[in-house]
């Protein structure tokens, strides 16, 4: 278990992270979101134990986290570094002696990786004379070589090719399958609503929204209609101007929309019959986690606005 | 400490390994060296070319033999007794490198002896000259005065000083000047060292930072550990590069013996030309003394303290900037500090008894290199060298602290260049 139990640090005047809770749990991936500058970053330091926070504890496994818990957690931090002049293995086996690993475990368990993810060949060369998604495929080993027990990876993702994408995907479920915590930050709403069981929304250093994807889904009930059809959209533009619904997102054969005022969703669905081409799908859902996060967000923002106003 | 013992071996291996360590450990004596030694050379071989030709008018008629007696071999003196201009055009012709007129008076004292040339002979040809003449003309003033020849010869006598130095174990020849270039040199090296090891921190902190590589060191170990761990590695590389300095100096040394006896030459001490390596350096007054090995330990302890006191300073340094040229004005204040001793450095080798070079040379940021002459030339006492090292681990150990907090901040910020307030401010928090 890891708890973040009212957690708050401050940089001079402003504060980056305000009374923070929330858990996460082994065998379960948390979901870090929030917009830029939210505090993600400094909230991942605290628990890194990269930074001390001013109030609050932070407890791993029931105690407060420090260099104990360092060996026991992997970090993929958002900007990527790693020594450009180092080997690739010799990084490799010098960040896990570093996190504890002799250096002949460090060694073993370098070259297993390397081969898994297809590095091998590379063992010899500088880490600078690697591509961008190689340099993140190596971090991405960095980060998970010493078995961490805690594992919190920065948009792990970005910038990787979908191949690529799904390996290190593959890895993260299998480790979550393997009981460890696992924390994903990201911007992609999608990849949280792919891997994440729970999630934990911060704005401006609070916690906006926390508890598991389905239960924060349900919560904001089952109102949003999936069209995909073929020929004209027009029917909408009617009930738009009515109110009875509002878009969330369109494409030429794909949309996205609410049914505002207790609209039923039988009257999209006759609206659409009787112009499109031909229907493919017709769903009524939950929102998807974008919409929940702009809503979430431009909420927060609203009511500061108007407190301070 | 097992992690700083981790980083410090990385550290030092990474630097060992590369073709720029073997660079400048094998080029930067023979630089020194060569720098040391070049106008040494020059003078040289630049009096060896130059032997001096000059036409002589002698109205005196007696002084130009005497002068010939005693004129070193490369000056050749030629008695002509042409007019004037024809001297002129001998001298733009070539034929001579000037003319010297000795005229009548001079031996009593009514007249100045007149050297023409077309091109400078130098300062210290000059000086030679006049030396040349003043003996000669002392020798006919006195036979003038019909002195006895036992007292001419007494006056004659040049006698040269020796000086020797009085130890536990007996005398020993003393070797001020050798001592004072010996630390002289040493206090250099250390300026020099802990400057440019120095910098190697500083430009390891900032990459760390730069690259970014820096968040996830930290996520496995603290700050503070990382800094030792590298200031040390760095530090081992300069001790390993010194260790071979030192074996080098110690060849350039036992060779440098029969080198120098190859530029005497015997016939001017009055030794056969057969004589051996160690007679000719004793007539020619030169004696290599040997180094204490007590001064070579201090050296590498002094050596130490100021590269960790100066080395941390740098990495705090460092970690506040995100490039090269923004250290700048941080750099400043360490840059000041590190020279105040070099401008001292003279006044310390000339009194190095004076209260404000005792003063100076407790002082930790000054101490690597003030106390270190002091040592070499003898003039501090163990205990002044005992409190001034255990001065320097106070400050040192200061620094470190200073540094690390520092450090700790500074290696995660980004954006605006910290000012030296803000830095304090980092220090306390």
């Amino acid at each position: 278990m890891l708890v973040v139990d009212q957690v708050t640090k401050r940089y001079g005047t402003t504060v980056a992270v305000d009374r923070a809770s929330f858990t996460a749990t082994p065998g379960r991936i948390l979901g870090l979101l929030g917009p830029n500058g939210a505090g993600k970053t400094t909230t991942i330091r605290m628990i890194a134990a990269i930074l001390l926070p001013d109030k609050g504890r932070i407890l791993f496994e029931g105690r407060p986290v420090g260099p104990w818990s360092q060996a026991l957690m992997g970090y993929l931090p958002e900007e990527r570094g790693l020594y450009r002049k180092l080997r690739v293995e010799e990084q490799l086996v010098y960040l896990g002696r570093l996190k504890g690993l002799s250096l002949g475990e460090a060694r073993r368990r370098a070259r297993t990786w390397l081969e898994r993810l297809d590095l091998a060949r590379w063992r010899h060369h500088k880490t600078e004379a690697l591509s961008k998604g190689m340099q993140q495929k190596l971090q991405f080993i960095a980060a998970i070589q010493h078995q961490p027990r805690l594992l919190i990876l920065d948009e792990p993702f970005s910038g990787l090719d979908p191949l690529n994408a799904e390996l290190l995907k593959d890895i993260v479920l299998e480790l979550k399958e393997a009981g460890r915590i696992i924390l994903f930050a990201s911007h992609r709403m999608e990849q949280v609503e792919q891997l994440c069981d729970d999630i934990c929304l911060i704005a401006r250093g609070r916690i906006l929204l926390a508890g598991s994807l389905r239960e924060v889904k349900q919560r904001f009930g089952r109102n949003t209609v999936v069209l995909e059809f073929d020929g004209d959209g027009a029917f909408l533009e009617p009930l738009i101007q009515q109110g009875a619904i509002r878009l969330l997102s369109r494409t030429n054969h794909r949309v996205e929309l609410v049914l505002c005022n207790g609209t039923p969703p039988r009257r999209v669905l006759e609206a659409a019959l009787s112009h499109v081409r031909e229907l493919y799908r017709f769903e009524v859902t939950e929102p998807p986690l974008s919409e929940i996060f702009k809503q979430v967000v431009r909420a927060q923002t609203a009511s500061t606005e108007t407190s301070h106003g | 400490m097992d992690k700083v013992w981790i980083i410090l071996q990385s550290e030092f291996l990474r630097r060992v390994r590369t073709r720029t360590f073997l660079l400048t450990t094998l080029l930067a004596p023979i630089i020194m060296l060569s720098l040391a030694l070049l106008p040494a050379l020059i003078g040289y071989l630049g009096s060896r070319d130059n032997t001096r030709h000059l036409a002589v008018v002698d109205a005196t008629g007696i002084l130009l033999p005497r002068i010939q007696e005693y004129a070193p071999a490369t000056l050749r003196l030629e008695a002509v007794t042409l007019p004037v201009d024809s001297l002129q055009v001998a001298v733009q012709q070539g034929r001579y490198d000037g003319y010297l007129i000795l005229p009548a008076g001079l031996i009593d004292g009514n007249a100045t002896a007149e050297l023409y040339v077309e091109r400078s002979l130098g300062l210290s040809f000059q000086g030679q000259l006049e030396r040349l003449i003043n003996r000669a003309v002392r020798e006919v003033r006195l036979e003038r005065l019909q002195v006895p020849p036992e007292l001419v010869t007494a006056l004659r006598a040049e006698v040269s000083l020796r000086q020797y130095r009085l130890l536990e174990t007996g005398t020993e020849a003393d070797g001020t000047v050798f001592f004072s270039i010996i630390g002289y040199l040493m206090g250099f090296i250390i300026y020099g060292a802990t400057l440019a090891y120095g910098s190697l921190v500083m430009q390891g902190v900032i990459e760390e930072k730069t690259s970014r590589v820096v968040e996830l060191i930290v996520s496995s170990v603290r700050p503070f550990q990382l800094l030792m761990g590298k200031v040390l590695g760095i530090g081992a590389m300069g001790l390993v590069q010194f260790a071979l300095w030192g074996l080098l100096f110690l060849a350039g040394a036992t060779a440098a013996g029969p080198i120098i006896a190859h530029f005497i030459d015997p016939q001017q001490l009055n030794l056969p030309a057969s004589a051996s390596t160690r007679d000719l350096l004793q007539a020619a007054n030169i004696t290599l003394p040997s180094v204490d090995p007590m001064l070579i330990l201090w050296f590498v302890l002094f050596f130490l303290g100021g590269y960790l006191l100066y080395a941390s300073l740098f990495a705090a340094v460092g970690s506040a900037v995100e490039q090269q040229q923004d250290a700048q004005s941080l750099m400043l204040p360490l840059m000041l500090l590190i020279v105040i001793p070099i401008l001292f450095i003279t006044y310390v080798i000339e009194n190095p008894d004076a209260p404000l070079s005792i003063g100076l040379s407790l002082v930790p940021f000054f101490s690597p290199i003030l106390m270190i002459v002091r040592i070499a030339i003898g003039s501090a006492t163990f205990g002044e060298a005992v409190l001034a090292y255990l001065l320097l681990v106070a400050g040192f150990l200061g620094a470190i602290w200073l540094s690390a907090r520092i450090y700790r901040i500074g290696i995660l910020s980004y954006g605006q260049k910290p000012s030296l307030r803000e830095l304090l401010r980092w220090i306390r928090a």
